[in-house]
C-alpha cells in the first residue's frame, strides 16, 4: 500500500453533523480530496469553517457521519476507536497549536511516548536522534516549562516524527509562535517532508505558510470553495 | 443575606465536582471518627462516676490481705453506720468433669449495702436479691455456660457442695472493670469454714460502710488517724473512679490516637481537594475580579459556598457519630458492665467543632490563595502560579493538627510526644515509599509497557503519590497491627512455653500438706511439681531509712511500697533467671542475703551492698543486696522480685506454692484433690490465658471497626488525590490516545500504576506493623525469636495492591474513555 502513485489520504464526500443544544448542525459538508504521499498539503479557511474537525476526521481522531475516509488504504469508517488507534500508532505523527507535551516529562521521556507505546527497546537512544535532528541536543533532560514555546513546538516535532510515521498532522503548529520562531519550525517541518518523504498535512491562518505547500484547499462554512497547487 | 443566596447557588452548580464531594466525605468522615470516640469515652466514664458507689456496695470501706481487727468494725457501729463483711478470692469450681477458675466473692448477710444485687431465677426472671445463705451460690452466666450447669444444680466449690440458687447478674463489685474470670457469690461463713479465707490465703478481706455522710466522714477520719493494718487499704468512690480511669485510658488513648489518626488523614483528603478546587476556580476568580468585584467580596462567596457545604456535612458527621455510638455501646456495655447511661451529646458537637477546624486548618490556605489571584491572569494564567519559597499560611494546618493532637491528649508533653511519632511514623513511611518508588524506577527499562507507563504516571505526580502512599499506609498500619500483629504476638508468646510448663498453680500449701499433696498429685497425673515457698511482708526500710520517708523518682515505687511483697527462697538460682551483678548467696551467708530482680532495682534505685528490711508476720529480717537478676517474666514459671538466701528465711512465716503440669483430661482428680485440701487455692493457668486473650479479642473486635475509620481516611487521600489529578489525567489519556495507544493499554498502565500505589503503601504498612510487632516481641513480650506473620502481612499488602487498584480503576474509568478529539479543541 505504500506505492508512492497511490494517494495516501482519500476523502470522498465528507460530512460531519453534531447535535448541539439549537439543534443538528453541518460543520462539514461533502468534502472531497486525495493526499499523494510525499506530498504537503494546507488546508486553510475563516475561523469556524471546519479545518480542525476536517484534520481529526483525516486523521482517525474522530468518525464522519457520511462519506468515507482511507487512510493508506484502510477504510477508517470501517474500523472502530480501538483499531484507529493502532493505525495511528503506525502511520501518524501529530504536532498541535499548543505543543501538548506533558509537563511532568523531560523533553526526551516525551519524546519516547510513541515508541514506548510500540514497546519498542531503543526508544531512548531513537528520541535521542530526534531531538538531535530538531537542534535540542543539549536541552533533553529539561521539562517543558524550563523550554520557550519555539523549543516546546520542536520537541512536539521531534515527538511527531520519531517513530517514522508516514504521515503528520500539524493543526496550526506555529498559531502560538512569533513570527520568527514560527518560520522556523516551518523549517523543520517542510526539512522532513523533503528528506523522509513524509507527508505534510497542515491547518493554518498562516499566509506565507500555506503558500509554500505543495497544494492547498481552502473551506468555508465546511465545504471545500478552492483547492489549487503550486507548481 | 444575598451573598448567602449567592453562595448556595454557586455551591448547587459544583455540587457534582468530584473535590467538593470528597472534600464534604472527608468532612464527614473526621467528625464522625472523632465524635464516635469521644461520645463512647464520656459515655464510659460517666457510667464510671456515676456508679462508684454503687459498684462499691457502700458509701466507704476497708480492704486487707488478713482479716480486719473488730475495732474498725465496732467503730462503725458505734456511730451508726451499716457495715458489711466480704472477701474475694479466685478459687477452682468443679462441676462433673467440668473446672473452671472463678472469681468468688464471698459475702455477709447485709452485703451489699449500696447497690443492688440482680438475681436471675431457673426460668430467667430477673430480681433483687441478697446475699446467698449457707450452702448456696450465685454464679454468673459465663462461669454457668462454662461449667455447663443450671440454676438448681450443685458444684464443688472450695472443697464443698454447694447449690446453685441464682444466675448473678449484676453485683457491686468493688470497681473491677473488667472482670477476668467468671464470677461466683458464695456465703462468708461457708467460705470461712471451707478455710478459703485462712492467713496466708490470697483472699482480700473487704469492710463495707455506709450511712449518714457525716458519720462516713468521721469514721474515715479516725481510720486515717492511725495507721491501717499492714497491706491494708480504704476503699474510697474517689479512688474507684480513678482505678477504672486508668485502667479506661489505656484503651481509650489508642482510640483516640485513631480517631486523630483518621481526622488528620481526613484534613489531607481536604487540602487536596481543596486545593484542587482552588485549582478550577482560579480562572473565574481572575474573571470576577477583572469585572471588578472586590476582592472581599470574592472571599465572601468562596467562604460562603464552602460553609454552606461544611454545616450539613458537620451536622451530619455529628448524627452519624451519635448513631454509631450507641449502636458500639450496645456491644461494648458488656465489657464495661457498669450502670446504664444516656447518650451524651457534647462529645459529638465537639467534634463537629473539631471538623470544623480541620477543614478551615486545611481548606483555607488554598483558598485564602485565590481570594489574591489578581485580574490580570484573565490575560495570563501564569501569573498566577506565583511559587512560594514559604508560605506562613501552610502553618495553619500545621498548628490546626498541633491544636488537635493536644485535645485529644490532654496534655502537652503527650501531645508533644504524640506529634513527634505521628511525624516520625509518616517520615519513615515517606521515607519508604519514595524508596519503593526509587527502586520500581530502576527496574522499569526492562519492564512490560504499561507497567513503564504506570511508574511514569506514578513518578510523574511524585509528591501526588508520596502522600497518597504514606496516607494509605498509615491507615493500613494500625490496622495490621492490631489484626495481625497483635494475634501473632500472643500466640508466639505462648508457644515460646515448652509444652509441660505448669499450668496449675496452687497457693496456701501449708508445711505439713506438702508431702501428702505430693502423693496426691503424683497419684492423679500430675507432673513437674514443684515448691517454693512464699512469706508475705512489707518493705519498711532501706539503708536503715524508713521508706515513707524516702523520695523516688520512679513513680511506681510509692505504689509498691504501700503494698505487700511476696518473698521466696531457693538454693539454686530458679531457670528463666540470671545473676547480671553480684552473687548467687552461697550455703551459709554471714548476713541475710537478699537478690533483687532488674525492675526493683530500678524502681528503687537499689544497688549491691544496700540493705533492705522487711516485716514479716511478727518479726522482721534484714538483708544486703548481694546479687541482681534478671528475670524472664514471660516464662510462666513462678518468679519473685525479692529472693533471700534459705539458710536465714527458713523459719520465716510462709506457705507454699506448688505449680505442677497436669495434662489435659486430668481435672476429675483435681476435684477430689480440692476437696481434701480446702485452704487451696488453685489457680488454672490455662483459662486465665484463655481470658485474657479473650479480653484482647474483644476489645480487638470493638476497636477495630473504628480502625476501620482510618483507613476509610486512607482511601478518600486517594479518592481526592485522584479528582486533583483528573484533569491532568484526562489530558494524558487524550494525548496517548490520539498518539495511537489502545485503551487497554491505558487500563493496563492505571492498573499498573494504582497496584504499584497500594503495593507500594501495603508493603510500607505491612514493614510498619512487622517492625513494630518485632519490636513489641523483644521489649514487651521477650519472646526470643518473633518473627512477624510475613505470609499475613505480605497477602495484606498484596491485598492492599489489588483494593487500590481496583478503587483506582473505578475511579479513572472515564479516564480511558476520554475521546482523542478533545486535544484538538483544547488549548
Ligand atoms: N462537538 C461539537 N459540537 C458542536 N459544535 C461543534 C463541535 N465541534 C465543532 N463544532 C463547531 O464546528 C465549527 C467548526 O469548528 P472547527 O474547530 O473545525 O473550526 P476551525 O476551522 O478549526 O476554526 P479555528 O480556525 O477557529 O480553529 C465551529 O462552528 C464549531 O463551533
Ligand atoms: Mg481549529
Amino acid at each position: 500500500m505504500s506505492d508512492s502513485s497511490h494517494p495516501l489520504v482519500v476523502a470522498c464526500d465528507v460530512s460531519k453533523s453534531v447535535v448541539g443544544p439549537e439543534g443538528a448542525l453541518d460543520i462539514l459538508r461533502g468534502v472531497n480530496l486525495q493526499i499523494l504521499p510525499g506530498e504537503s498539503f494546507a488546508i486553510v479557511g475563516a475561523s469556524g469553517s471546519g479545518k480542525t474537525t476536517l484534520l481529526g476526521l483525516l486523521a482517525g481522531l474522530d468518525t464522519s457521519s457520511s462519506g468515507s475516509i482511507h487512510l493508506d488504504g484502510h477504510a477508517l469508517e470501517s474500523l472502530d476507536e480501538e483499531a484507529r488507534a493502532d493505525l495511528r500508532r503506525r502511520l501518524v505523527g501529530f504536532v498541535f497549536q499548543s505543543f501538548h507535551l506533558l509537563p511532568a516529562l523531560t523533553a526526551e521521556e516525551n519524546v519516547m511516548l510513541p515508541l514506548e507505546l510500540e514497546g519498542a527497546s531503543d526508544a531512548r537512544s531513537r528520541a535521542r536522534q530526534a531531538l538531535d535532528a530538531v537542534g535540542l541536543t543539549s536541552r533533553r533532560r529539561h521539562y517543558p516549562a524550563q523550554l520557550s514555546g519555539g523549543e516546546q513546538q520542536r520537541v512536539a516535532i521531534a515527538r511527531a516524527f520519531v517513530h517514522g510515521p508516514r504521515v503528520l498532522f500539524a493543526d496550526e503548529p506555529t498559531g502560538n509562535l512569533d513570527q520568527r520562531t514560527g518560520h522556523h519550525i516551518c523549517d523543520l517541518l517542510f526539512a522532513l517532508n523533503r528528506d523522509h518523504h513524509t507527508t505534510l498535512v497542515l491547518v493554518t491562518h498562516d499566509a506565507e505558510l500555506a503558500a509554500r505547500c505543495d497544494r492547498r484547499i481552502e473551506l468555508e462554512e465546511g465545504r471545500v470553495v478552492a483547492a489549487g497547487a503550486h507548481s | 443575606m444575598r451573598m448567602l443566596w449567592l453562595a448556595l447557588r454557586s455551591l448547587r452548580r459544583e455540587w457534582h465536582l468530584p473535590e467538593l464531594r470528597t472534600l464534604a466525605a472527608s468532612l464527614v468522615l473526621a467528625v464522625v471518627a472523632l465524635g464516635v470516640v469521644a461520645t463512647l469515652a464520656a459515655r464510659i466514664e460517666r457510667g464510671m462516676l456515676a456508679g462508684a458507689a454503687e459498684l462499691i456496695g457502700g458509701d466507704i470501706g476497708v480492704s486487707s490481705p488478713q482479716a480486719l481487727p473488730d475495732n474498725y468494725a465496732d467503730a462503725a457501729r458505734h456511730r451508726g453506720l451499716q457495715i458489711a463483711h466480704s472477701a474475694s478470692f479466685p478459687s477452682v469450681a468443679f462441676a462433673g468433669d467440668q473446672t473452671q477458675l472463678l472469681d468468688v466473692l464471698a459475702a455477709g448477710p447485709r452485703y451489699p449495702l449500696r447497690g443492688t444485687l440482680q438475681l436471675g431465677d431457673a426460668a430467667g426472671r430477673s430480681h433483687i436479691g441478697q446475699a446467698p445463705a449457707p450452702g448456696q451460690v450465685y454464679l454468673d452466666h459465663r462461669a454457668l455456660v462454662a461449667l455447663n450447669l443450671k440454676v438448681g444444680q450443685p458444684l464443688q466449690l472450695g472443697g464443698r457442695e454447694l447449690t446453685i440458687a441464682a444466675e448473678l447478674q449484676r453485683q457491686p463489685d468493688g470497681g473491677q472493670l473488667l472482670a477476668l474470670a467468671p464470677r461466683a457469690l458464695m456465703n462468708l461463713a461457708d467460705a470461712r469454714q471451707a478455710g478459703l479465707l485462712d492467713p496466708g490465703s490470697r483472699a482480700r478481706h473487704r469492710l463495707l460502710l455506709a450511712g449518714e455522710p457525716s458519720a462516713v466522714d468521721a469514721w474515715r477520719q479516725q481510720v486515717q488517724a492511725s495507721a491501717l493494718p499492714q497491706g491494708a487499704q480504704l476503699i474510697t468512690p474517689e479512688q474507684t473512679q480513678e482505678r477504672m480511669r486508668t485502667s479506661f485510658d489505656r484503651a481509650g488513648a489508642f482510640l483516640r490516637l485513631t480517631a486523630l489518626l483518621s481526622a488528620l488523614l481526613a484534613g489531607i483528603a481536604i487540602a487536596l481537594s481543596a486545593q484542587r478546587y482552588a485549582r478550577r476556580k482560579t480562572a473565574e476568580v481572575a474573571l470576577l475580579r477583572a469585572l471588578g468585584t472586590p476582592r472581599r467580596q470574592v472571599m465572601g462567596l468562596l467562604l460562603g459556598t464552602l460553609g454552606a457545604l461544611a454545616i450539613p456535612a458537620t451536622a451530619l458527621g455529628a448524627a452519624l457519630a451519635l448513631g454509631l455510638s450507641q449502636l458500639a455501646w450496645l456491644f461494648a456495655s458488656t465489657l464495661f458492665g457498669s450502670a446504664p447511661t444516656s447518650l451524651p451529646l457534647a462529645p459529638s458537637f465537639a467534634a463537629a467543632a473539631m471538623g470544623l477546624a480541620v477543614l478551615a486548618g486545611f481548606a483555607l490556605p488554598p483558598l485564602a490563595r485565590l481570594a489574591e489571584v489578581p485580574p490580570v491572569a484573565v490575560f495570563r494564567q501564569s501569573a498566577t502560579r506565583k511559587t512560594r519559597r514559604f508560605d506562613a499560611l501552610y502553618l495553619i494546618p500545621v498548628l490546626v493538627a498541633l491544636g488537635l493532637i493536644w485535645a485529644q491528649s490532654q496534655s502537652l508533653t503527650l501531645a508533644g510526644i504524640l506529634a513527634a511519632s505521628l511525624l516520625g511514623v509518616a517520615v519513615v513511611a515517606a521515607l519508604l515509599a519514595a524508596l519503593m518508588l526509587w527502586l520500581a524506577r530502576r527496574v522499569a527499562p526492562g519492564a512490560h509497557p504499561g507497567l513503564r507507563l504506570g511508574l511514569a504516571a506514578l513518578a510523574r505526580r511524585r509528591t501526588l503519590s508520596l502522600i497518597q502512599a504514606t496516607a494509605l499506609s498509615l491507615g493500613m498500619c494500625a490496622l495490621l497491627l492490631l489484626a495481625i500483629v497483635a494475634p501473632a504476638l500472643l500466640q508466639g508468646w505462648r508457644q515460646e512455653l515448652p509444652p509441660d510448663t505448669p499450668n496449675w498453680f496452687a497457693m496456701n500449701l501449708q508445711d505439713d500438706q506438702r508431702e501428702g499433696f505430693a502423693q496426691a498429685l503424683e497419684k492423679i497425673g500430675g507432673e513437674k511439681l514443684n515448691m517454693m515457698p512464699l512469706a508475705v511482708g512489707k518493705l519498711t526500710t532501706i539503708n536503715g531509712q524508713p521508706i515513707d520517708q524516702v523520695h523516688f523518682e520512679d513513680e511506681r515505687a510509692d505504689d509498691r511500697a504501700d503494698r505487700q511483697l511476696r518473698l521466696s527462697w531457693a538454693d539454686a538460682l530458679p531457670p528463666s533467671n540470671q545473676v547480671i551483678a553480684g552473687q548467687w548467696p552461697g550455703p551459709h551467708p554471714a548476713q541475710a542475703e537478699v537478690s533483687v530482680d532488674t525492675t526493683w532495682r530500678d524502681m528503687f534505685a537499689l544497688k549491691l551492698g544496700d540493705t533492705l528490711r522487711f516485716d514479716i508476720g511478727e518479726g522482721s529480717i534484714d538483708a544486703k543486696i548481694t546479687s541482681i537478676r534478671k528475670v524472664d517474666w514471660s516464662s510462666f514459671r513462678v518468679n519473685f522480685f525479692l529472693m533471700l538466701d534459705p539458710a536465714h528465711a527458713g523459719n520465716l512465716p510462709h506457705t507454699w506454692l506448688a505449680s505442677f503440669y497436669l495434662p489435659p483430661g486430668h481435672a476429675d482428680g483435681l476435684a477430689q484433690l480440692s476437696r481434701d485440701y480446702g485452704n487451696l487455692s488453685l489457680i488454672d493457668v490455662d483459662s486465665l490465658l484463655d481470658r485474657v486473650r479473650e479480653i484482647v479479642d474483644r476489645v480487638g473486635n470493638a476497636v477495630r471497626w473504628i480502625l476501620g475509620f482510618s483507613l476509610l481516611a486512607g482511601a478518600l487521600v486517594l479518592a481526592a488525590a485522584l479528582a486533583a489529578s483528573a484533569a491532568e489525567r484526562q489530558h494524558e489519556a487524550a494525548l496517548l490516545r490520539t498518539l495511537g495507544a489502545r485503551r487497554a493499554q491505558l487500563r493496563v498502565a492505571a492498573a499498573c500504576e494504582f497496584a504499584l500505589l497500594g503495593l507500594i503503601a501495603g508493603l510500607t504498612a505491612a514493614l510498619g506493623a512487622a517492625g513494630a510487632g518485632w519490636w513489641l516481641g523483644r521489649a514487651v513480650f521477650h519472646i526470643e525469636h518473633f518473627m512477624p506473620p510475613l505470609v499475613p502481612l505480605t497477602l495484606a499488602a498484596i491485598a492492599a495492591a489489588l483494593v487500590v487498584m481496583a478503587l483506582g480503576l473505578v475511579g479513572t474509568r472515564k479516564v480511558s474513555r476520554t475521546p482523542p478529539m478533545r486535544l484538538l479543541r483544547e488549548g
